[in-house]
């Protein structure tokens, strides 16, 4: 039986109906038993119950409310018992309540004030940041539960409006969600829709002077994670709503289309970019003589890298507009907004005119939804377009970092698009591509093994491209933490790392790279067994198959990460020990990428194996899914395959 | 000792700074510049230094914190040393708060022979509110560049006496120099709980003449006070002062198996003691025996009244009195509060301010103090013997028994005695435990049981942490191996892998990469009892069947890398448990095929009855063959010279698990 929900739709608060029941005892709500199979099937929890609203009461405001119960089934559901909601400078919250009922629905307690706890949000690397949040936290000793959260949140931040996404997570039912947007009169709401069953159409009514717009989902049920699939968040029902015009603490904007938020935004940071004279002077100086546009651009990014650094201060407004170029003179640090701007003034200073534009940086973060122009982005980078370049070029700078490469923007910002800020108005332009030919790692390991199975190696591996991501902070570090963490990711069962040396590639590369040479020993890496000696000469790039589904594949199949691998491994054995079986070659072509492996014994007695496995970026429909399997369990074979070698004196 | 206003201020000769703020010169600054730093660190401290005293105040005593520091950034990996966060108390309720003063900031940078010298501003000093009680203050110095030489003083002036600062000596970067000195008058007294791996240079106690002013407000008719009618006071007396010393620390970076940075990090820690301005009467406060801890936390609302607390379960517990097996009677207790009470995971020797026993119950919540008093009272209102035992967890640090500080605690459990000397130690945080076992975070040495029989009690004495493989395993002409493991999680292991089936099966396959699951069922009846994992499995063999076939069947089953990595070592090692891993597989042989060769038997043991390893292959029919593995750590202990024969035993015991079962085709 459902729970009625007449209470609701009154549009009164739960708590305050809940107290007109209070002389009888509040009626049971949310009992277990009512849950249907369905929905208890892979779940950890399972939304009973959320209401979300939007009311825009202007230009300059708007009010959320969230309403939601969750049933929570065991301990691995136990992470929705608590809630976090956030507020800072330019959002507070109004209200904050909750309940919790046992597995038959009865009340077992309200929440109270001093159960809510006031905590700053410090990320962990800001200076200073007025990001905070009240929590509370109404988990049970036993299960299942349900616990219920209310609470209501006024922004004068309405450059953002929700994102409603009933079913964000994996391993999560939703019994029944709704979402409604209040307009006021002569603002047009912008929304768009992702994944919405079929019949749950959106309602659109006018009531008063108000528009309101309201969508539903019911009975979604959990959904399993599954091996190379697209995120959650692209995969389960969402809408989108952004505003046609808002004003931000005096700063007022319209936005229908990427150039008027490009607009806004660069209007709002505008004459923010003059430089003191001793600067510019440097600057005209650093230059001078420079005919090369990207040799200029160069000198003028390292001067950055080496006078500045990173601070984050996020405060406010100061979340979206920089400090003058002035203060980064004086001070030598600035957050990611006031170093673009500072180096678009450098730039500016050497003749090179540059744009800054927005991304939405992280290296696990999907490109922002380009179909839906609305505030996505969450860092600043700058485009350099070269002006004396035949055909079209630009050089894109990361103003935040000492290190990073010159015109790099790697994992952190690259495959993905960004908004080019101008005062006429940008468009989304795509940042740097990283494929496979990119990023590439290519390693030659000469493996020295003696009579005894005792070995030694020298491993060089360049990295290049998103491949470099990973390792370029390694050389920054003092040796001892370089040799524990290269340690840690060295795939052999026994070894002992005794050189570690880093070389980067040179500042013209257009893509980084990093040679990393190493020299271990490895004892015991084939000790001989009789007359037998084995040894898998694939030593440090087996790749194991993906786990197999449980069940039908549910979703695409999605290879983001592109690469290249090539190794080459130089096998020096004992003169008394030759080949007595050599696995043969293997050549896997498919559509989700290439792989080969070869082995050949020299002439002087070496044996040499190459492997080589290039993945592109693709995306494929499910029913590609155990192709793409048997792919994977055939390079786990062929990864697998041994030598033996047979002792020829014995 | 308290004395009206006579006689002139008495200077007491200081013995010289290590560092004064702002006297860097150009060539000093070329000197540091030129001398390498330690570890090819991207930043070291030059020095830091820091001194505590005591002074008189209005109406009160404070205590002054400075510290002055310089640090020399080499690398832009090291800029995150110019930002430094100072944390300062407040009490919301009494009043009072901690100030920082005195903030100034210096940056230096060499260009030729030109030092320049960039003041710290105040623009970029941002405060924080982190809870009730603390603030935490950020400064970030200016223009700072690879080559840069930092300096920074402050002052932090409190008005909590039991907050005398504790000093780090060691730190992330390497340290040249770091030094620490109190000054304490005689009528205050602090114990000090001073830790490290590396010797003090300088450990020094002496005596100077100590003065101070004290002023003491007077009321006038109106109850306001007025300066001018303020009494005046000059103290003199004796004070005791410390100074602390180390040169050349390395950098400090936690290794593997450890139990928390703190037990690891040379530093001194200090807890008030006694106050006594007049040595013809009583002292103003003391803190001493662990008798007198006991009577204060009797008399804490926030320990002693759960104890007495009388709640709707201490009611419900008063039943099981019926139980006649007192062991059976406490697990039923444990058990009941388990079920009423969710454990907030927040480790506490206290309840929470505020709370009450009768709201704990009530909100089905609570901190470890606040769920094992509540058990503590349910047990004696079962009849037991019941006692709290105060202990510290692993990630909160060792415990210096010699020390009756009660800060050096963060948890309580519940003590039992049973009659014949036998006693029963209980926790009702974790329902995936048995009743036998405190949780693994408490096993850390030795707890203070409290009451008449007040002692130090031994929390190692525990349960292993067991991993049991065992495997019936039939092999093919092709070198498939197929069959049922079952895996059996015992002991610590079993608590840690009482989880769903899907994240079992999924666990274990990400260990065993190479297998293909086609069954996985989990039984896990009760917490008393094992979690055991039944699969049906099998591992690929060739296309083709082979003349001759090498099998490995425990390199796949056991682990196949060694888990002890690093080859250096610094500090010792520190498990919760012993651990002993066990491995039996039958193995039976395809049809045609006989033995050519098989791994020989080995056994080796660690010195010092540290563990040892067992491999053992023996032919119980022409059929099958019966591998047995064994690999123990019997110490939860090790030094750092030990752990090098650790890694040594695990070495080889990877390596004979990777020797190959010959077997040929008749």
């Amino acid at each position: 039986m459902r729970i009625s929900l007449p209470i609701l739709l009154a549009g009164s608060s739960w708590l305050l109906a809940s107290e007109a029941y209070a002389a009888y005892g509040p009626a049971p709500k949310y009992a277990v038993a009512d849950l249907p199979a369905t929905l208890r099937e892979n779940a950890h929890a399972v939304i009973r119950r959320q209401e979300e609203t939007l009311l825009v009461k202007s230009v300059g405001r708007t009010v959320e409310t969230t309403h939601r119960a969750v049933t929570i089934l065991d301990e691995v559901g136990a992470r929705w018992a608590s809630e976090l909601v956030y507020y800072s400078s330019l959002n507070t919250i109004s209200y904050f309540r909750g309940a919790v009922y046992d597995a038959t629905g009865r009340q077992l307690r309200q929440l109270r004030t001093q159960d809510i706890h006031d905590i700053s949000l410090s990320d962990g690397f800001s200076l200073a940041t007025d990001a905070r949040g009240r929590v509370a936290d109404l988990s049970q000793p036993t299960y299942p539960y349900t616990v219920e959260f209310e609470y209501e949140v006024i922004s004068d931040n309405p450059l953002f409006y929700s994102t409603w996404r009933p079913q964000p997570v994996e391993q999560l039912a939703v019994e029944q969600a709704s979402f409604k947007v209040t307009m006021p009169a002569g603002m047009a709401l912008r929304y768009q829709e992702q994944h919405l069953p079929t019949g749950t159409a959106q309602t659109k009514r006018t009531q008063g002077s108000q528009e309101i717009y309201e969508w539903q989902v019911h009975d979604l049920a959990a959904r399993e994670e599954e091996a190379d699939a697209p995120p959650v968040a692209e995969l389960t029902p969402a809408v989108f709503t952004a505003p046609t015009e808002f004003e931000v603490q005096g700063h007022a904007g319209r936005l229908s289309n990427w150039a008027d938020l490009s607009r806004w935004t660069y209007d709002l940071n505008a004459g923010r970019d003059e430089l003191p004279p001793a600067i510019k002077a440097g600057i005209a100086a650093l230059v001078q003589g420079e005919t090369d546009e990207r040799a200029k651009i160069r000198k003028v990014y390292h001067f950055l890298q080496a006078n500045t650094r990173y601070i984050s201060v996020q405060l406010g407004l100061g979340g979206w507009q920089t400090f003058p170029a002035s203060s980064v003179a004086a001070n030598g640090y600035g957050d990611c907004k006031a170093l673009t701007n500072y180096c678009k003034a450098l730039l500016g200073a050497a003749g090179i005119k540059a744009h800054a534009a927005l991304v939405k940086a992280g290296s696990d973060e999907q490109d922002i939804l380009t179909s839906f122009p609305s505030s996505q982005f969450n860092h600043v980078v700058l485009c350099v377009p070269l002006a004396q370049s035949t055909k079209p070029d630009t050089v894109w700078l990361e103003c935040t970092s000492q290190t990073n490469p010159f015109g790099y923007m790697g994992g952190f910002t690259g495959n993905r698009h960004a908004l080019l800020l101008l005062p006429e108005g940008g468009k989304l332009i795509p940042t740097p591509r990283y494929g496979a030919a990119e990023n590439r790692r290519e390693r030659l390991a000469n493996v020295f093994l003696d009579v005894n199975g005792d070995a030694t190696a020298t491993l060089r591996t360049i990295r290049t491209g998103l491949e470099y991501d990973g390792v370029s902070g390694l050389p920054g570090l003092e040796l001892a933490e370089q040799k524990k963490r290269i340690s840690n990711r060295l795939a052999l069962p026994n070894f002992t790392l005794n050189k570690v040396a880093f070389k980067h590639s040179g500042p013209e590369a257009t893509i980084p790279s990093l040679t990393e040479s190493l020299a271990l020993t490895m004892p015991a890496l084939a000790p001989p067994s009789g007359k037998r000696v084995f040894i898998t000469p694939n030593l440090l790039s087996r790749m194991a198959p993906p786990q197999a589904t449980v069940g039908e594949r549910q979703t695409d199949l999605w290879l983001d990460h592109a690469f290249t691998q090539q190794d080459t491994v130089m096998l020096h054995v004992p003169a008394s020990l030759h080949p007595e079986q050599l696995p043969a070659p293997v050549q896997l072509t498919t559509q989700f990428g290439t792989y080969s492996s070869q082995l050949l014994a020299l002439p002087d007695g070496s044996i040499r194996y190459v492997r080589r496995l290039v993945m592109p970026r693709t995306r494929f429909t499910r029913t590609d899914y155990p192709a793409y399997l048997e792919f994977r369990r055939k390079i786990s074979a062929a990864d697998k395959a041994q030598i033996v070698l047979l002792k020829t004196d014995a | 000792m308290l004395s009206g206003l006579a006689g002139r201020p008495h200077y007491v000769q200081a013995q010289e700074a290590p560092i004064k703020f702002g006297k860097l010169d150009a060539k000093e600054a070329a000197t540091l510049l030129a001398s390498p730093t330690p570890d090819s660190a991207a930043a070291e401290v030059l020095c830091d230094f820091g001194q505590s005293t005591i002074q008189g105040a209005n109406g009160r005593f404070e205590l002054r914190f400075e510290r002055t520091a310089r640090l020399l950034i080499r690398r832009a990996a090291g800029y995150e040393h110019a930002t430094v966060h100072v944390l300062l108390y407040h009490d919301p309720k009494e009043g009072g708060r901690e100030e920082i003063q005195q903030l100034k900031g210096l940056t230096y940078n060499l260009t030729g022979t030109t030092l320049s010298k960039e003041p710290l501003r105040t623009e970029a000093v941002f405060s924080r509110k982190i809870d009730e009680r603390l603030d935490e203050y950020a400064f970030t110095l200016p223009n700072v560049r690879e080559g840069s030489i930092l300096e920074f003083t402050y002052l932090v002036r409190s008005p909590f006496l039991f907050n005398l600062q504790d000093w780090q000596f060691q730190q992330d970067i390497p340290v040249r120099w770091s030094e620490y000195r109190t000054v304490i008058p005689s009528f205050y007294r602090y114990k000090e709980l001073s830790r490290t791996y590396w010797p003090f240079t300088i450990n020094e106690t002496s005596a100077k003449f100590y003065t101070t002013t004290y002023r003491e407000p007077t009321r006038n008719s109106y109850g306001t006070t007025t300066e001018a009618s303020d009494k005046t006071y000059n103290i003199n007396t004796q004070a005791l002062t410390r100074r602390w010393a180390v040169k050349n620390l390395p950098a400090f970076r936690p290794e593997p198996f450890m139990t928390t940075r703190r037990d690891y990090l040379s530093r001194v820690d200090f807890e008030l003691e006694r106050i006594q301005f007049d040595p013809q009467h009583a002292p103003q406060f003391i803190a001493g025996s662990w008798a007198e801890i006991e009577k204060e936390l009797l008399e804490d609302e926030k320990f002693g009244q759960y104890l007495k607390a009388t709640t709707s379960l201490s009611t419900n517990t008063a039943a099981l009195r019926n139980l006649p097996n007192l062991t059976e009677r406490a697990h039923a207790v444990r058990q009941l509060v388990l079920q009423q009470v969710a454990y907030t995971n927040t480790p506490s020797y206290l309840a929470r301010p505020g709370s009450t026993p009768r709201r704990i119950v009530d909100q089905r919540q609570g901190n470890a103090a606040e769920v094992n008093l509540l058990l503590i009272a349910a047990l004696r209102t079962a009849g037991l013997d019941a006692q709290p035992l105060l202990l510290s967890t692993r990630q909160h640090g060792q415990v210096q028994t010699e020390l009756p500080v009660v800060s050096q605690f963060n948890y309580v459990v519940a003590h039992v005695a049973l009659p014949d000397n036998k006693e029963l130690l209980l926790d009702a945080t974790d329902a995936s435990l048995p009743p036998a076992l405190l949780p693994e975070s408490c096993l850390n040495a030795q707890g203070r049981l409290l009451g008449p029989a007040g002692r130090w009690v031994n929390l190692m004495d525990t349960a292993p942490h067991l991993l049991y493989t065992h495997a019936q395993l039939t092999a093919t002409p092709q070198g498939e191996l197929r069959g049922s493991i079952r895996q059996e999680y015992a002991g610590y292991a079993a608590s840690e892998h009482r989880r769903p089936l899907s994240e079992l099966r999924q666990q274990w396959q990400q260990a065993h990469p190479d297998w293909q699951i086609s069954k996985a069922e989990v039984s896990s009846p009760d917490v008393a009892r094992p979690v055991a994992l039944e699969l049906t499995a099998a591992l690929p063999g060739a296309e083709a069947p082979a003349a001759t076939l090498y099998l490995r069947p425990l390199q796949q089953l056991l682990m196949t890398a060694n888990p002890f990595r690093h080859a250096e070592r610094l500090y010792p090692v520190d498990f919760a448990t012993v651990q002993r891993i066990e491995y039996a597989t039958d193995l039976t042989l395809p049809a045609g095929y006989v033995v050519a060769e098989l791994p020989a038997n080995m056994q080796l043991v660690l010195p010092n009855g540290g563990g040892r390893f067992l491999f053992s292959i023996t032919q119980p029919t022409p059929q099958t063959l019966a591998l047995v593995g064994r690999i123990h750590l019997l110490k939860t202990r090790y030094s750092a010279e030990e752990y090098h024969a650790i890694r040594e035993l695990y070495a080889k015991a990877v390596t004979k698990f990777a020797e190959p079962i010959v077997l040929q085709r008749q």
